[in-house]
C-alpha cells in the first residue's frame, strides 16, 4: 500500500499518536521550563563581580554547578535514562514525561542564565540607582529583557524532546514512537514501512506545530521595545 | 543658576551656605583585595542648589566617590550626610529614590517607553496614575522633547542626545533634591554636547537641584560648575574651589599641570557678557555719524549686516553671540567670522549691543589689574 | 616603589586559570557518585542465578566492545563526510545552499534517530538488519552538527585576517589550510564532540536493527524483568556516555588551549 492511502485509512490512529506525542512533550517542556526559569531566577547573583564567599558568589557557584549537572544529563542516552527511571515511575507516560523534563532542563537553564546575566550593565546600574530592589530588578527589568533568549532555549529544548519522545515507546510511553515500534515488530508485513516512516516524519510535523506556537507566543510576549 | 552664590576669591575649602546638602567626612574606600584605597580621606561639602564638578584623570576615584553618595558602593571609613542625615542609617533603595542618578550609558529600560521610563520612580513611590502622567509630560517639556511626539517611543527610537535627556528627566521624576551625574554627556558628540550643556544650565535655573557631576573634561567642569573638586591619583582631592580660583590660583603642581596651558583662555568662559559694558548700537540704514557702530536690522529687529563699525575700515562680516553667553563665546564668534566686532543679541535675536576687540582687551586688562 | 595596585589582578588571574578547568572534575564526580550508589544498591541485594548470568562481565564487555566499534566507525565517517562538505558550503559560491542547510540543521534535531535507524534497516540491500545499516543510520543522525559547526567555524573567522593572508600573496587554498581551518578548529571540535555523544547514545538503539552494542544489555534486562539488572544496565550505558563526553571535552580543551 502506498503512503497516501495508508494515511487516509489510518488518519485517526496517526492523529491520536501525534496528539499524544505533542502533549507529552508539551507537559515535559512546561514542567522543565518552569523549573529551569525559576531556578535561574533564584540563583542569579545581584552583582556582576561578587566578592568571594558572599551570598552572590555562592549563588553563582550553585548556578554553574547546576549547568554542569544538567549538561551531563543531556549526554545520557535516552534509553538508559528511561530504564533508570522505570523502577521509580513504572512503564508509561510518567517515566516519559520525567525523562523529557530532565532533557529539557539544560537548554532552558543555559539560556535563562545567559539571558538574565547579559542584561546591559548600564541598565542594571541605573535600575539600582533609581532605587529598584533586587527582586524588582529581576522581575521588571532582567526577566523581560532576557525573555527572547529564554524562549529560544525553550524552542531548542522542544526540538530535542520531540526526537527523544520517539524512544519512549520502548518503555510503553505514548506518542509517535509507538508507530515506529509497531512497524519494526511487523517487519515485512504490509504497511510496516509506512508506519515507521509516518512515525519518524510525524515528529517533524509535531515540531512544526510547536514552532508555529512559539512564533505566536513570541509575538505576544516579547516587549515591543526589544523586538528585532 | 547659582553662579551668583559662589564667592570668587573667597575662602577655598567650603562653599558658603547655611547648611550644606551633601557632606563627606573623611570618606575612604578600599576595594576588597586591593592594597591601596580608591578614595582616600575625602572631605567635601556641597551647598544646597549648587553644582559641584568632580574632575580628574580616569581611575582617580571620581565614580567611586559619587556612588558612595547613593550607596551603590559602601564606604570603608568616614561618614556621608545627606541633608544632615547619615546615609548609611537609611534603607538603600528608599535613599536612592530620593536621589536622581544619571550615568554615561544612560541605561534607559529598552522594553519601556520613554514615558514608562520616566515614570519608574513615581510608580515605585505609589503616585496616582494621573499625577504620573502629568509629571511625565511636564518633564518631557522641561528637557525639550515634545510629549506628544516622544512619550510613547521606545529608547532605541531616540538619538544619543535624546536618550540622555530622557535619562535626566527620569532622574528628575520624583523631584529629588539631589542629582548625581556620572559623565552624562561623555558619549555624546561635541556639538550636541554643547547644546545639552546650555539646556542643562537652563533646566538647573528652574529646578535648582544640588548636583554632583563627574567628568574628566576640565572644559565641561568650568562651564557647568559652581565649584570644582580636582581629584588626584590615589583618590585624594587636590583642590576644591570655584572655577575662577582653580584657573587663576592652582593650589599645587598637580592642579597646575592638570589645568595646563590655556588657563587664561579658559577663564574667558567665566566672564558673562551680561556683566560687560557693551557698545551701544545704532540701527537702520540711516548712517548717522557718531561713535556707535551701526547695524542693519530686519523687521523684527534681528541684525542683518554691519553698516559701519568705528575704527574698522569697510563693513566687517556679521557675527552674533547671545547675551547669555560668555566672553569666550564672543571671542570664538569673532575669530570664526574673521571680524573684530560681534553683535550681542537677546533671547529673541534682537541686537542689544556690540563688543569690539579693542574694547574687550581694554576691559580684560582693567579686570586683571584689579584682581 | 612597586605599583601595589597591580598585584591583585595577577593573583586573581592565576586562580582563574586553575578554576577555569575545575568544571572538568564534575563529570568524573557524577559518574563516581552514581556508580557508587548503584554498586551499593546491588551489593545489598542477593543476586539469583538469572541476574548473575545477565550481569556477567564477559557479556557486558563484549557488548561494550561492539558499542565502541559502532561509535568509532560512525564518528569517523561523520567527520570524513561532514568536514569536507562543510568546507565546500563555507565557500562564497555556496551561499544559498549554506543558508538552507543552516536553517534546516536546527529543525532537523526533531528527527528521531530511532526512526531514522529503523527506516534505514528497512531499506533494500546492502542495508537491512546489519551493522552496515546501523553505521549509516548513526552517520545520518550525527552529520548535521558537524556540518553546521564546520560552516559556522569557518564563517566566523575574521574576514580581515583572510584579506591580510590573501594580501600577502597566499593562494585561496593556502589561506584555507593555514589561516581559516586552524582558526575554525575549536568550533569544529565542539561539533564533533556533539556528534560523538549523539553516536554513543544512538548506538544504544542499534540492537533493535541487528547491530548489537550496549543496547542488547538493556534489552536483555528488560525481557528478564529484573529491576536490578535493568538499573545496572542503564547505569553502565549512562556512565559510558558521560565518560566519552568527558574525554571529548578534555580533548576539546587541549585543542582550544593550543590554538588560542
Ligand atoms: N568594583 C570595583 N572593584 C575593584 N576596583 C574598582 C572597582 N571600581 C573601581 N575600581 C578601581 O578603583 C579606582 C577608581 O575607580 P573609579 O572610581 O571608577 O575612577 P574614575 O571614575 O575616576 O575613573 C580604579 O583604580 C579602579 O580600577
Ligand atoms: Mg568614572
Amino acid at each position: 500500500m502506498d503512503l497516501i492511502s495508508y494515511l487516509r485509512e489510518n488518519a485517526g490512529t496517526v492523529l491520536l499518536y501525534g496528539e499524544q506525542h505533542l502533549l507529552v512533550v508539551f507537559f515535559a517542556i512546561a514542567l522543565g521550563s518552569t523549573i529551569s526559569i525559576g531556578f535561574a531566577l533564584l540563583v542569579t547573583p545581584g552583582e556582576a563581580a561578587p566578592q568571594r564567599w558572599s551570598l552572590d558568589w555562592i549563588l553563582g557557584a550553585i548556578r554553574d554547578g547546576a549547568l554542569l549537572v544538567t549538561a551531563a544529563a543531556l549526554t545520557v542516552p535516552s534509553l538508559a535514562l528511561l530504564v533508570l527511571l522505570l523502577p521509580l515511575f513504572g512503564l508509561g507516560a510518567a517515566t516519559t514525561v520525567t525523562a523529557l523534563t530532565i532533557y529539557s532542563l539544560y537548554s532552558v537553564l543555559r539560556n535563562s542564565v545567559a539571558g538574565l546575566s547579559s542584561v546591559d550593565a548600564g541598565v542594571l546600574e541605573s535600575a539600582k540607582g533609581l532605587g529598584m530592589g533586587r527582586l524588582r530588578r529581576l522581575i521588571r527589568v532582567q526577566l523581560p529583557l532576557a525573555w527572547p533568549v529564554i524562549l529560544n532555549g525553550i524552542r531548542v529544548a522542544t526540538l530535542i524532546d520531540v526526537a527523544i519522545a520517539a524512544v519512549a515507546a520502548l518503555v510503553r510511553g505514548p506518542g509517535l514512537g509507538q508507530l515506529v515500534l509497531t512497524g519494526l515488530s511487523r517487519y515485512g508485513a504490509a504497511n510496516a514501512f509506512n508506519q515507521v516512516l509516518v512515525g519518524t516524519l510525524g515528529c517533524l510535523v509535531v515540531a512544526a506545530v510547536f514552532e508555529i506556537f512559539y512564533a505566536i507566543v513570541e509575538r505576544l510576549t516579547v516587549p515591543r521595545g526589544i523586538r528585532v | 543658576m547659582s553662579r551668583a552664590t559662589t564667592n570668587p576669591g573667597g575662602s577655598a575649602d567650603r562653599p558658603p551656605d547655611q547648611q550644606p546638602m551633601i557632606v563627606l567626612e573623611g570618606v575612604s574606600k578600599t576595594y576588597p583585595g586591593h592594597l591601596t584605597p580608591a578614595v582616600a580621606e575625602v572631605d567635601l561639602a556641597v551647598a544646597r542648589g549648587s553644582i559641584v564638578m568632580l574632575v580628574g584623570p580616569s581611575g582617580c576615584g571620581k565614580t567611586t566617590t559619587l556612588k558612595m553618595m547613593n550607596r551603590l558602593i559602601e564606604p570603608t571609613t568616614g561618614r556621608i550626610l545627606l541633608d544632615g542625615e547619615d546615609v548609611t542609617k537609611v534603607n538603600a533603595d528608599q535613599l536612592r529614590r530620593r536621589i536622581g542618578y544619571v550615568i554615561q550609558q544612560v541605561g534607559l529600560f529598552p522594553h519601556f517607553t520613554v514615558g514608562q521610563n520616566i515614570g519608574v520612580v513615581p510608580r515605585m513611590l505609589g503616585w496616582e496614575r494621573r499625577r504620573i502622567r502629568q509629571r511625565i509630560d511636564e518633564l518631557l517639556e522641561l528637557v525639550g522633547l515634545p510629549p506628544g511626539e516622544f512619550r510613547d517611543r521606545y529608547p532605541r527610537q531616540l538619538s544619543g542626545g535624546q536618550q540622555q535627556r530622557v535619562g535626566v528627566a527620569r532622574a528628575l521624576a520624583a523631584d529629588p533634591p539631589v542629582m548625581l551625574m556620572d559623565e552624562p554627556f561623555g558619549a555624546i558628540d561635541p556639538i550636541t554636547r554643547e547644546r545639552l550643556h546650555d539646556q542643562f544650565l537652563e533646566i538647573q535655573r528652574t529646578v535648582r537641584k544640588t548636583i554632583c557631576f563627574v567628568t574628566h573634561d576640565l572644559q565641561e567642569a568650568i562651564k557647568l560648575g559652581d565649584h570644582i573638586a580636582i581629584f588626584a591619583a590615589g583618590g585624594r582631592i587636590a583642590q576644591y574651589d570655584t572655577p575662577e580660583m582653580i584657573l587663576s590660583r592652582p593650589a599645587n603642581d598637580f592642579v597646575r599641570e592638570f589645568v595646563g596651558s590655556g588657563a587664561a583662555v579658559r577663564r574667558l568662559h567665566l566672564i558673562a557678557l551680561s556683566t560687560l559694558a557693551l557698545d551701544k548700537i545704532a540701527t537702520g540704514s540711516s548712517a548717522t555719524a557718531g561713535a556707535h557702530p551701526v547695524i542693519e536690522v530686519d523687521g523684527s529687529g534681528r541684525p542683518v549686516a554691519w553698516i559701519r563699525v568705528p575704527g574698522v575700515d569697510g563693513s566687517p562680516a556679521l557675527a552674533t553671540v547671545p547675551l547669555s553667553g560668555s566672553v569666550y563665546d564672543a571671542v570664538d564668534a569673532m575669530l570664526d567670522a574673521h571680524s573684530s566686532a560681534v553683535a550681542v543679541v537677546d533671547g529673541d535675536g534682537r541686537a542689544v549691543g556690540a563688543l569690539r576687540w579693542e574694547a574687550l582687551v581694554g576691559e580684560l586688562q582693567m579686570r586683571g589689574r584689579h584682581r | 616603589m612597586p605599583d601595589l595596585t597591580r598585584l591583585p589582578p595577577v593573583v586573581a588571574r592565576r586562580r582563574a586559570g586553575v578554576r577555569s578547568h575545575a568544571d572538568l572534575l564534575s563529570t568524573p564526580i557524577i559518574v563516581l557518585l552514581g556508580g557508587a550508589a548503584v554498586a551499593l544498591w546491588v551489593s545489598t541485594r542477593k543476586l539469583d542465578d538469572i541476574e548473575t548470568r545477565a550481569l556477567q562481565p564477559s557479556a557486558i564487555l563484549s557488548d561494550l566492545g561492539q558499542h565502541l566499534i559502532l561509535t568509532a566507525y560512525s564518528t569517523f565517517f561523520v567527520i570524513v563526510i561532514a568536514v569536507p562538505l562543510g568546507i565546500l558550503l563555507s565557500r562564497q559560491g555556496a551561499r544559498r545552499i549554506r543558508n538552507v542547510v543552516l536553517a534546516v540543521s536546527g529543525f532537523a534535531q526533531a528527527l528521531p534517530p530511532y526512526g531514522v535507524l529503523v527506516l534505514i534497516a528497512f531499506a533494500p540491500a546492502p542495508f537491512g538488519f546489519n551493522p552496515f545499516s546501523v553505521i549509516a543510520g548513526l552517520v545520518a543522525a550525527a552529520l548535521l552538527p558537524v556540518l553546521r559547526n564546520t560552516v559556522v567555524g569557518l564563517r566566523q573567522v575574521d574576514p580581515a585576517l583572510i584579506e591580510a593572508a590573501r594580501g600577502m600573496g597566499m593562494s585561496a587554498r593556502a589561506t584555507l589550510f593555514r589561516v581559516e581551518l586552524p582558526l575554525a578548529v575549536p568550533v569544529m571540535m565542539a561539533g564533533i564532540r556533539v556528534a560523538l555523544v549523539l553516536n554513543v547514545g544512538t548506538a544504544v538503539l542499534a540492537t533493535f536493527v541487528g547491530g548489537g552494542g550496549l543496547g542488547s544489555l538493556i534489552v536483555r534486562a528488560q525481557t528478564l524483568n529484573r529491576p536490578i539488572v535493568l538499573v545496572t544496565a542503564g547505569a553502565i550505558v549512562a556512565a559510558l556516555a558521560l565518560m566519552v563526553d568527558w574525554l571529548a571535552g578534555v580533548a576539546e580543551r587541549l585543542v582550544r588551549a593550543r590554538t588560542s
